[in-house]
């Protein structure tokens, strides 16, 4: 036996199943699948908000989500990158800009030169030869054509959670996708696989693949294939404060003793949330440590638990996990939607060729299982490489274990500034070099090769880079112009 | 810093004197003190005449004249290599050094053609690829620089002289500081404490030392397999061919701008055409045909006068355990050997240079994450490259007792399931670093008869009849452009016309 998926149910509420059911839909519903979005209701938390990478930019036009739209019902505003304020104690705060760590130079990286002119005295931070961060912590965003520094700036988004999800239902109703509602529905399976969803009414959705942004389907055909990891932290709380202005083009994580602490500008509001130890603080206390870091009178929700699963072989037999399901994700550098998006394209790729046998989960669960690996670790990096010195939180967030392949990338880097690549990864060198950077990681050494640019022409080399990021700074524009601009349809 | 860092590499065959090429171009004239110890009593193998395109990659990095290195080394040029009854006697196909196709939907153009192929509308693959069908003309030319233009969309490696190659980059090394110090090694020092290379003694009593020592003495390894004592990672039960015997002919009248490996019943045998030889050989496995009877099948199959005996080759498929160990890497044999087969020793011993590069220690001591780097990436180059070979050998009718035996024995996990996964939908992974990528993948599985069952569903989004059309107006373009090009004799005659030797 053999034939075509033909019909499809996805399963779950939130971001992760209109997302999924529109991708599938604007792919598939062209051959006559038919997709069926069984919606359990669940709604993002009060107050979330999101934060997307570049990535999610160009994915946005396969969904048929227009950039205009966002800004005007998703309170979206631009992002540039996300700052990191007091990892290393103290005030001290870098930017991972999704940009380039400065303008390559003789054949090398340009965080060759710089290690070799940091032990000589240089005391230019690796940021500082970043356009996007430049521009970025100036306020001003803009491509230019033909920039002399070379240097790409990218954006992502800052999202609201709740009307971004209001924006996906509406895109997956234009799609075809048939919405049903699926409060109290129950999934059956038999012999391994699942069968239907019985909604409350009574009614059965049957399909050849199920899409679990939920987790109840897999839960019911793998009930111990999830496994808990170390999440350092297992509560958030998530609120809102009176807008800034002018709108930063970043969000910024604050550390305090016993967590952190995000502030993601949106168009209408600042979005806060407090991510913590409740074994080392109190919800009062989270509550207080928020207000205080946002500067500003807000209001939150309750204090919800975090977990921290991981799965090792998310799809299984004719159930395909996205998002939470699959996986929790890490709680910064936009990695919920990342691996989200991460996932939703696979199953777009993967899928698969016969409803009766699907080889297919074997290659989606190595991409997935490598993605969550890889995003996960430059998450840990933050945490193994804080230097809040004497602070217990901190001190056991440096000692708790990393993978093998983290290890690498830091041994590597503070060996040489070089970068120990494996498959899946899913950041680019240079935001690992602003993080490592920021974090206060210094190599020990350069490329021997560094040494073919004599001192005068390195110096020289430096000041042109600079002087060409303050130049290009100074002809953006303001994140506000770039959001009229945007809103108003031109490019 | 006191006085220089001193780098000694150990042999002065090809992978000698293509890195101390590199030194000369990029750790002389940053202060380090490379020098090359060399016997001209001990011979080099010198196998290695088809290379990739990264060779042209690595000649731009020293910065040598295109023109004047083909003509120093006899070369030709490579658009690919044939596979001549792999799979199943009588069958051919090229692995071209290029893509399939071009755009032709929003899926990828192998998708359209494995769509095509089971709906009885698509030619061979081979006929959508620009380099494959300009090769099988003996035609050659340069990529034209145009994006959208098929005859673009390739890049093109050399057959070489590697003996010449060697020859070639000392002279060019020599002028640019690297010493060269002539005589035999009969004795390695090493540093008590650490157990490091600290000197090589030579047979004249000399000893040259050195902080850092590259090992390119060839399959004796002298530095780190005899002396450091890493051993090499078994792979035969793999790759079970042991032997080689080499032989030139002279040239014929079919200059090929690409490689040729044919199937033999007992291994394969290569064709490399120079332009004042003919190179042949034949990869054996020796317990699967004796030497005479391999010498006699190779002799009989050139196509030229044999311009000497075949010279009897001897080795192990595998690598050793570290490339880099203590202060020492080995490069070329030294450091592993793969079979010819896809004419990768060249690129090993050119992504060895360009590591060791980059990892270099700069000074006493060796920070351990350099040489944990070094090793992490040559294993990958090895394992993708190996599991490649393993392909071409398991993806082939058991029609005789060493074929019996390589598609009998268990794969490595890293190759496992592949082959099923591209039966099912054509799906190849594509890797991050390290060769192959997917075109390769699809060449060798289709031109050995394994095609997939199913593409990619996207592929069926475009109506049937536009697809037919638009494969056929490829072909009739990739068909013109070969039309268009020279042939590979008269291109070579007039861009780098080599002197007769």
């Amino acid at each position: 036996m053999s034939g075509p998926i033909e019909r499809v149910a996805v399963y779950g509420g939130g971001i992760a199943a209109p997302m999924a059911a529109l991708a599938v839909a604007r792919a598939y519903g062209r051959l006559g699948t038919q997709v069926t979005w069984v919606d359990t209701g669940e709604a993002p938390p009060p107050y979330a908000a999101l934060v997307a990478l570049p990535d999610l930019a160009a994915f946005h036009r396969l969904l048929g989500i227009g950039d205009a739209a966002l800004i005007e019902a998703a309170s979206a505003t631009l992002n540039m990158g996300q700052q990191f304020v007091g990892w290393s104690g103290g005030d001290a705060a870098f930017l991972h800009a999704y940009g380039d760590a400065g303008t390559p130079f003789a054949s090398l990286p340009l965080v060759q030169h710089w290690t070799r002119a940091r032990q000589a005295g240089l005391r230019v931070a690796l940021e500082d030869f970043c356009l996007a961060a430049a521009a970025a912590k100036q306020g001003r965003i803009g491509e230019l054509r033909d920039p002399a520094t070379r240097q790409a700036v990218k954006h992502g988004w800052h999202l609201d959670a709740t009307s971004y999800a209001a924006l996906l239902r509406a895109a997956c109703e234009r799609a075809g996708v048939t919405i049903v509602q699926g409060n109290g529905a129950q999934p059956h399976a038999a012999s391994g696989k699942l069968d239907r969803i019985v909604l409350a009414d009574g009614a059965a959705v049957t399909a050849d693949l199920f899409v679990d942004a939920d987790g109840a389907l897999t839960g019911l055909l793998d009930p111990g294939g999830a496994a808990e990891g170390d999440g350092f932290c297992d509560r958030i709380i998530r609120g809102s404060a009176a807008g800034l202005d002018p709108l930063p083009l970043y969000s910024r994580v604050t550390a305090h003793e016993a967590g952190w602490v995000t502030l993601i500008p949106l168009g209408d509001r600042l979005a806060v949330e407090i991510v913590y130890d409740s074994r080392r603080m109190p919800d009062d206390a989270a509550r207080a440590v928020m207000e205080q870091v946002a500067g500003r009178r807000m209001e939150a929700g309750a204090a919800e638990a975090l977990s921290a699963t991981v799965r090792s072989r998310p799809w299984v037999a004719n159930c395909i996990p996205i998002g939470r399901a699959a996986g929790d994700a890490p709680l910064l550098d936009g990695a919920e939607l990342l691996l989200l998006q991460l996932a939703v394209a696979q199953l777009v790729l993967l899928w698969p060729i016969d409803r009766y046998t699907m080889p297919e989960s074997d290659i989606y669960n190595e991409e997935l299982s490598g993605s969550h690996a890889r995003v996960r670790d430059f998450a840990a990096q933050h945490f193994r490489l804080n230097g809040r010195d004497g602070e217990p939180f901190w001190d056991a967030a440096r000692a708790a274990p990393i993978s093998a392949e983290l290890a690498s990338k830091i041994d590597l880097f503070a060996a040489r500034g070089m970068f120990a690549h494996f498959n899946y990864e899913a950041h680019v060198e240079d935001g690992w070099a602003l993080c490592m950077t920021g974090h206060g990681v210094l190599p020990r050494s350069f490329d021997p090769q560094a040494l073919l640019v004599d001192d005068q022409a390195l110096m020289a080399e430096f000041q042109r880079q600079l002087r060409a990021i303050a130049a290009e700074v100074r002809g953006m524009e303001t994140h506000a112009e770039a959001l009229t601009r945007i809103r108003s349809g031109a490019t | 810093m006191g006085r220089p860092f001193e780098l000694v590499i150990v042999g002065g065959g090809t992978a000698g004197w293509m890195c101390a090429a590199a030194c000369a171009a990029k750790l002389v004239p940053a202060g380090v003190r490379v020098r090359l110890v060399e016997s001209e009593e001990i011979g080099t193998v010198g196998v290695g005449e088809a290379t990739l395109p990264q060779m042209k990659d690595f000649n731009d990095f020293l910065g040598l004249d295109e023109v004047e290195f083909m003509k120093a080394t006899q070369a030709s040029f490579k658009l690919g290599i044939e596979f001549v009854n792999w799979g199943r006697d009588g069958q051919r196909y090229i692995h071209p050094f290029g893509t399939y196709g071009r755009p032709v939907g929003e899926a990828d153009f192998f998708s359209y053609w494995i769509r095509a192929r089971r709906a009885g509308v698509a030619a061979r693959l081979d006929d959508y690829c620009f380099p494959i069908v300009t090769a099988w003309q003996n035609r050659f030319m340069l990529p034209n620089g145009d994006p959208n233009d098929v005859r673009n969309a390739f890049a093109y490696a050399y057959h070489l002289d590697a003996f010449l190659y060697a020859r070639y980059l000392r002279g060019w090394s020599e002028t640019r500081g690297i010493e060269r110090v002539e005589g035999r090694i009969v004795e390695v020092e090493r540093d008590g404490e650490s157990g490091a290379i600290a000197a090589v003694k030579l047979a004249s009593g000399e000893r040259v030392a050195g902080d850092f020592f590259i090992d390119c003495s060839g399959f004796r390894s002298l530095l780190l397999g005899s002396m450091l004592g890493v051993e090499l990672e078994d792979w035969s039960h793999w790759l079970p061919c042991d032997s080689a015997q080499a032989v030139p002919c002279a040239r014929s009248q079919d200059f090929t701008p690409y490689t040729r490996s044919t199937r033999r019943k007992a291994g394969w045998q290569w064709r490399i055409p120079l332009q004042h030889r003919t190179g042949n050989g034949y990869v054996y496995s020796s317990a699967h045909v004796s030497d005479d009877e391999a010498a006699a099948t190779l002799l009989a199959n050139l196509d030229g006068e044999a311009l000497a005996e075949p010279r009897v080759l001897r080795f192990k498929a595998g690598k050793r355990r570290l490339a880099w160990s203590h202060n020492c890497i080995g490069m070329g044999l030294a450091g592993g050997f793969l079979e010819p087969l896809e004419s990768t020793s060249i690129y090993l011993v050119q992504m060895a240079i360009m590591h060791m590069l980059t990892l270099l220690p700069s000074g006493e001591g060796i920070d351990p994450a350099l040489p944990a780097e070094f090793n992490r990436v040559m294993d990958v180059e090895y394992d993708r490259i190996r599991d490649f070979l393993i392909l071409h050998y398991i993806a082939n009718e058991a029609d005789a007792p060493l074929w019996e035996h390589v598609t009998a024995v268990d794969l490595p996990d890293t190759l496992k399931g592949k082959i099923e996964r591209f039966r099912h939908r054509g799906h190849v992974q594509a890797y991050r670093d390290g060769l192959f990528g997917p075109p390769s993948w699809q060449a060798v599985f289709v031109g050995q008869g394994i095609e997939p069952l199913a593409a990619d569903r996207l592929a069926d989004v475009l109506p049937g009849d536009l697809l037919a059309q638009r494969l056929e107006a490829l072909a009739a373009t990739i068909t013109r452009g070969a039309g268009s090009a020279p042939s590979h004799a008269d291109f070579v005659a007039r861009y780098c016309p080599a002197p007769a030797l």
